[in-house]
């Protein structure tokens, strides 16, 4: 019996670009071999099963008490039972039982799991409590006790059998549609229905149902093949069916009661058992793996494997599926309601960058291009060809909207891009010391030393499961080989800096004791553990309420002015870099539109974009009778309009 | 943490009573009387009533109840129809076999699963990750009986390494009881680990595509430490999971596979019981089941406390 | 420039009664612990506000401040445990157990996440057609026409009537919701974080849609956020919650120029501004009134509200700014309005 691992993630999986309308989940199940090749098997033994009168060459009864216990013949090319029964017959009509035992109780299953889901999550309150505490017990069951005692109860026969095992994994289904129906219910688009108006029961027709289709035939493939498990137990053991009736558990009970002497009469029942649980296994993980566009094509991951092998990351390799995703979202949309115009249209670049370079950089990127390679062979630009510096005590904004690729520039400085993304051509030089091409231990000795980078979200950036103080020990220890105690003492100093009262007794606390604001502080004291020369805010105050986002601001100033750090603060928001950055960059679709000084490039932007930016932006301190907006600066055809 | 503990033990104590309310009125559920049953073909309506009265099936559901669960808390689980003998004492005499049995299996299991998982799931997508997933794979379809007698086959019949009728108790000899528990163990385990190894595997994934292991590598802190020292601990708790779902499990399968192997042990006696409708024996094992997996999972959710802080009552 | 409100068309109605009409209102939710205890927390305490046909009003919090709660109580997906709602003259908890079509009719809702509030199994245009189904409109033909005209009002194409949600980016999903809260006619809809998570250049496109579309229909909106700039374009008059409480409100432009209460003020002076002129400043500004809390707090024996950080004064100046700036007025421009409601 199979602990299913099909569970509400097959149907609740992220990024609805991804997942299947039935058109592509059949387009990616033909790509997907084992699948296919699991899909023939099943239907093969369907044949068997269905046409075995005519395939096997005994009727089942047929006995033949000259010849019993024999090893395969020309007659009975696998030999033949104690009772002189051809094994091979036997084995092709036990096909139809176990076919016909295991449909029937996964029919039995469903009709009484989902049923019972569907009420329990749809109807929530009492009735979801109580059954809930139903299902529960049923836990307390182990599922062939269950079997037993129905049998124990009922006798035996085939339709007993049918519900015995029905009832085993009834509750399997139940609990799966129970916690499908209670997250789609949550959706915001059923809530919407509500509003709407439409009716609940339009809604669990309309909306719910099919979305339990997919994972119900997943269930059921994988269920299929446990039922057969079962029945084999259960006939092995005399219980299942009646004697007269081919099963491959009670093949494997006479292979058993000779086993000293005919070991090997164990094999066939044994590998047919293997081989159909195998098939129906494997279908039910191919739908799943269709469904949620998990698994990735030969080609893919060839090409994914090769890029892997280019790019200087390495943990990299672990986040294969999720990043490989986030890469594709990083691809500039074409589908913006404004016409998206060609970023150079416009003068030169050198026009518009006009700040001179920081006269000592400490961070400095010169022409950096990235790129993603898609598993169908074609290299996507992200990052087109960007230059900026970064000097001693200075902050300097990163501003662009989604698709503009500041993330990934942030990435590329920190070797920690997702596999198939690449620094294509460009240097990005750290004090001196070269980072692009450097490979994972030449970048763990700038990560946390010289560079420290705060990401967006607080909490998830901390693991749940460890104390706050742990997570600050590790990075102090290892940059400067710290013991334990002299560790826990710093990371104490480090929390009181940025803020956190009493930092000595909040060091065993967890994270998710801390409010937002709070543990994005302890993520900068992690960021600042290894004193690094360039500090990284990757969107880090986007999540946060404006009270919290700005006290982060300005304890940040604050420790560029007391640690004399550089940084770099990338973000979407217009306000953040008019009250947080000394110079600005604005990147656009992966390209560098302009850097200038905050002021002036509040006052006076060069490119019809930063100033399409700043007029359409709506703030607390300014009315507008009506807002600008992007299409005001372009014309028809997509060119920038110059004013 | 005594608060956790009594927190969990506040749960498992009502479901006890449940289960007990459950089992007790199973004997309502058959057709017909046991005491028909036990007769045979000479049972005549007369012989049935004295039958009946013998064994106190005559008597209201509730006063019977009340008797039954006395007794239960006394450890008197009645008698067996068909062999007069006290119920606890047949199921004592056969629990420890079952119990060695079902530990050595959750070793194995434990061992082997978390294991592959964790290699696994460090390293997805690579070659000894797609051999070992499938292993797993394999590993999920295998009737254990049939792995039981191909093991025997093997390693006793055959090499005549392992003896074949295992079964020594742990008083008499603890070696050679080690030594017997060694298949029924590797049976047992290879198949249960095959699922901790599976969801063992996708909590290692999903717990290592966490944001935290970009701070933690931007932090500075080595790979191998984030790999194994936080992935691992964040997956814990699904695993966990796994391993109470693979002990039910795996008490069914013992039942199964003590034919295989000879093991004197509570499955056969449930076999018996359910061929002859011996209620109070059927009730006797089906309660010391439910008990077991009840005790377990009390214990894997104050696992889940110490390992989850969010998880501690308030 | 104060905004107009426009009544727009609603028939004849008493001219005194706000279309909506919030008293006193109280919302709790049940945080479950286990499934035997029960805990409540009130979300909303004793809200008070009222909005008329044609208006807009803006309710600004931080998260958990209970703004969407207050919306969704609105909408009947929130329990109310105090207080009364008002909808048109007919208080909202008289309309028993299933609420009436017609309310569903007229109260609408537009929400944060445009992917998520759309089907992605169906595709866009059947949003509009179920809710006019639903609403017994017409037979099949009407229903499309009035689909594609709604699909038109928002800026859409008949062509993106079959397309499916992924096919779509967020501000053309974002239209979409709006066409089909509109397409019903509704008196108020509940524009909860409408634009939040859309990029700088779509959120003034919808901004100016939404405006425009009551301009033409007179609709009211109930515009819940936590942006202030947005709020100030949008709004004629906007409430402030916090921690569940409504603890300011009045005229946009009244509030914005002469903020009552201290949470407000500092709600203000910690929005990101338009320009970085006058940013030393408010630093400075922030930093005493968090000293100032601070020491209050401390001498009333508490612990600090807000932690402050142990660094050197905020006045110093940063290194690469160049020396030029004139300090121009970084506040409002605008005379100061007396407010009609003078509460605080």
């Amino acid at each position: 019996m199979t602990v299913s691992t099909v569970g509400p993630a097959a149907a609740t999986t992220p990024a609805a670009k991804q997942a299947a309308g039935p058109r592509q989940a059949w387009r990616r199940l033909r790509h997907q071999p084992l699948t296919l090749a699991a899909i023939l098997t099943v239907a093969l033994i369907v044949v068997i099963a269905v046409f075995a009168p005519v395939l096997a060459p005994y009727a089942p009864d047929d006995t033949d008490f000259s010849n019993v216990l024999s090893g395969p013949t020309a007659a009975h090319p696998l030999g033949t039972d104690d009772l002189g029964h051809d094994v091979l017959s036997q084995l092709i009509f036990a096909a139809r039982t176990a076919l016909l035992v295991a449909g029937g109780s996964v029919l039995v299953a469903m009709l009484i799991g989902v049923p019972f889901g569907l009420i329990l999550g749809y109807k929530g309150g009492w009735y979801d409590r109580l059954g809930s505490r139903v299902m529960d017990l049923a836990d307390a069951f182990p599922g062939i006790m269950i079997g037993f005692v129905v049998i124990a109860i009922l006798g035996r026969g085939v339709w007993i059998l049918i519900f015995a095992i029905g009832l085993i994994f009834s509750m399997n289904f139940g609990r799966m549609v129970r916690a499908i129906t209670l997250a789609e219910r949550k959706k915001l688009y059923v809530e919407s229905a509500h509003v709407s108006g439409l009716r609940n029961r339009q809604i669990i027709f309309g909306q719910v149902l099919p979305n339990l289709a997919g994972p119900l035939a997943v269930q059921a493939a994988v269920f299929l093949g446990n039922a057969i498990k079962v029945e084999a137990a259960l006939s092995f053991l005399a219980l299942g069916l009646p004697d007269d009736q081919p099963s491959w558990g009670g093949m494997l009970r006479t292979a058993a009661e000779h086993q000293v002497d005919h070991p090997l009469m164990a094999l066939p029942p044994g590998i047919a058992i293997v081989v159909t649980v195998l098939a129906f296994n494997l279908l039910g993980d191919g739908i799943n793996d269709a469904l949620s566009g998990a698994r990735s094509t030969r080609k893919a991951r060839k090409a994914s494997r090769k890029a892997a092998r280019l790019a200087a990351s390495t943990l990299a390799e672990v986040e294969q599926a999720r990043l490989d995703a986030e890469a594709r979202e990083q691809v500039p949309s074409t589908r913006d309601d404004a016409p998206v115009p060609v970023a150079s249209s416009v003068a030169t670049r050198e026009a518009l960058v006009t700040t001179a370079a920081h006269p000592e950089p400490v961070l400095s990127v010169r022409g950096v291009s990235i790129v993603a390679d898609r598993p169908d062979g074609e290299v996507v630009p992200l990052v087109s060809d960007v230059s900026l510096t970064v000097g001693r005590g200075e902050v300097l904004g990163l501003l662009g909207e989604s698709g503009s690729g500041k993330s990934m520039l942030a990435k590329s400085i920190l070797g920690l891009l997702p596999p198939g993304v690449r620094v294509d051509s460009g240097s990005v030089t750290l004090a001196g010391d070269e980072l692009v091409g450097r490979d994972e231990r030449g970048m763990r000795a700038i990560r946390g030393k010289k560079l420290g980078v705060v990401f967006q979200n607080p909490q998830a950036n901390l693991s749940p499961v460890h104390t706050v103080g742990h997570q600050l020990v590790d990075p102090l220890r290892v940059h400067h080989g710290m013991s334990k105690a002299a560790a826990r003492d710093r990371a104490a100093e480090l929390l009181d800096m940025v803020g956190v009262k009493d930092a000595a007794g909040r060091l065993s606390q967890y994270p998710y004791q801390f409010s937002g604001g709070m543990a994005q502080r302890v993520a900068i004291a992690i960021a600042l553990a290894g004193e690094p020369d360039v500090l990284i805010l990757d969107e880090a105050t986007s999540a946060l309420d404006v009270t919290t986002q700005s006290q982060v601001l300005d304890l940040v100033l604050d420790l560029r002015e007391s640690l004399g750090m550089a940084v770099v603060n990338i973000t979407h928001d217009l306000g953040v870099a008019a009250e947080s950055c000394d110079r600005v960059a604005i990147l656009y679709h992966g390209e560098l539109l302009e850097v200038n000084d905050v002021f002036s490039l509040f006052e006076n932007p060069h490119h019809p974009y930063t100033a399409a930016l700043l007029a359409a932006h709506p703030t607390a301190d300014r009315e507008v009778d009506r807002l600008p907006t992007l299409a005001d600066f372009v014309t028809a055809d997509g060119e920038w309009i110059v004013r | 943490m005594g608060k956790l503990v009594l927190y969990r033990l506040g749960f498992a104590l009502p479901q006890l009573l449940v289960v007990s309310v459950i089992v007790f009125s199973l004997t309502y559920l058959v057709p017909g009387s046991p005491a028909a049953a036990i007769l045979g073909i000479s049972a005549t309506p007369e012989s049935i009533a004295q039958v009946e009265a013998q064994l106190g099936l005559d008597r209201p559901a509730p006063e019977r109840f009340v008797e039954w669960f006395g007794g239960l808390l006394h450890g008197d689980l009645g008698t067996a129809y068909r062999s007069g003998l006290p119920v606890t004492d047949m199921l004592a005499q056969r629990l420890p076999a079952t119990l060695s049995m079902i530990f050595g299996g959750l070793l194995v299991a434990i061992v082997v699963g978390v294991g592959v998982g964790v290699i696994t799931g460090t390293r997805p997508g690579t070659t000894t990750d797609r051999v070992l997933t499938g292993g797993t794979v394999f590993g999920i379809a295998i009737p254990e009986f049939w792995l039981g007698m191909i093991l025997t086959t093997v390693f006793a019949a055959w090499l005549g390494w392992l003896p074949i009728v295992g079964w020594v108790p742990f008083s008499e000899n603890p070696l050679l009881w080690a030594r017997g528990l060694i298949l029924p163990s590797l049976t047992l385990g290879l198949t249960g680990g095959a699922i901790i190894a599976r969801q063992t595997r996708a909590a290692m994934v999903k717990s290592l595509a966490s944001p935290y292991t970009d701070t933690l590598a931007a932090a500075g802190v080595p790979r191998w430490k984030i790999l194994y020292r936080y992935g691992v601990k964040n997956a814990m708790v699904p695993v966990l999971a796994a391993t109470g779902v693979t002990f039910a499990i795996m008490i069914g399968v013992s039942f199964v596979i003590e034919k295989v192997f000879s093991f004197p042990g509570l499955g056969s006696l449930m076999l018996t019981s359910v061929i002859g409708q011996d209620f109070p024996l059927v009730q006797g094992v089906v309660l010391l089941t439910a008990t077991l997996v009840i005790a377990v999972n009390l214990l894997i959710d104050i696992g889940y406390g110490l390992i989850n802080p969010q998880a501690r009552p308030a | 420039m104060d905004r107009e409100v426009n009544p727009g068309m609603s028939p004849d109605r008493t001219d005194s009664r706000p279309l909506l009409d919030v008293r006193d209102l109280d919302v709790a939710y049940e945080v479950s612990g286990s499934s035997w205890r029960r805990t409540t927390t009130t979300v909303v305490k004793g809200v008070s506000f009222h909005i008329d046909a044609g208006e807009t009003y803006g309710l600004v919090g931080e998260s958990g401040s209970g703004k969407s709660t207050t919306g969704r109580a609105i909408l009947r997906l929130a329990e109310v445990a105090g207080g009364t709602i008002e909808f048109d003259g007919t208080d909202l908890a008289t309309l028993g157990e299933r609420t009436p079509l017609s309310y569903r009719r007229d109260v609408q809702a537009v929400y944060q996440d445009p992917a998520g509030s759309l089907n992605p199994r169906h595709h866009v245009g059947r949003a509009v057609t179920d809710a006019l189904k639903r609403h017994g409109t017409g037979d099949r033909a009407e229903r499309q026409d009035r689909a594609r005209e709604a699909f038109a009002q928002v800026g859409l194409t008949d062509a993106h009537l079959s397309r499916f949600p992924s096919e779509m980016s967020g501000g053309q999903l974002q239209r979409v919701a709006i066409a089909r809260a509109l397409v019903l006619e509704p008196r108020l809809v509940i524009c909860d974080e409408a634009v939040s998570a859309l990029d700088l250049s779509t959120q003034s496109q919808i901004i100016n849609l939404l405006m425009d579309l009551q301009q033409a229909s007179g609709v009211s909106y109930l515009f819940i956020t936590h942006d202030l700039g947005v709020v100030r374009h949008m709004a004629h008059r906007l409430g402030v919650l916090r921690k569940g409480e409504l603890i300011e409100q009045g005229d946009t432009s009244a509030v914005f120029a002469d903020p009552q209460h201290e949470y407000t003020r500092s709600l203000l002076a910690a929005s990101p501004s338009s320009h970085p002129e006058g940013r030393e400043q408010r630093r400075a500004d922030r930093l005493a009134r968090r000293r100032g809390a601070a020491q209050a707090s401390e001498g009333a024996g508490g612990t600090a509200a807000s932690a402050s950080p142990t660094a050197p004064a905020a006045a110093a100046s940063s290194p690469a700014r160049p020396a030029t700036a004139d300090m121009r007025q970084a506040g409002p421009t605008r005379p100061m309005v007396a407010r009609p409601e003078g509460r605080a």
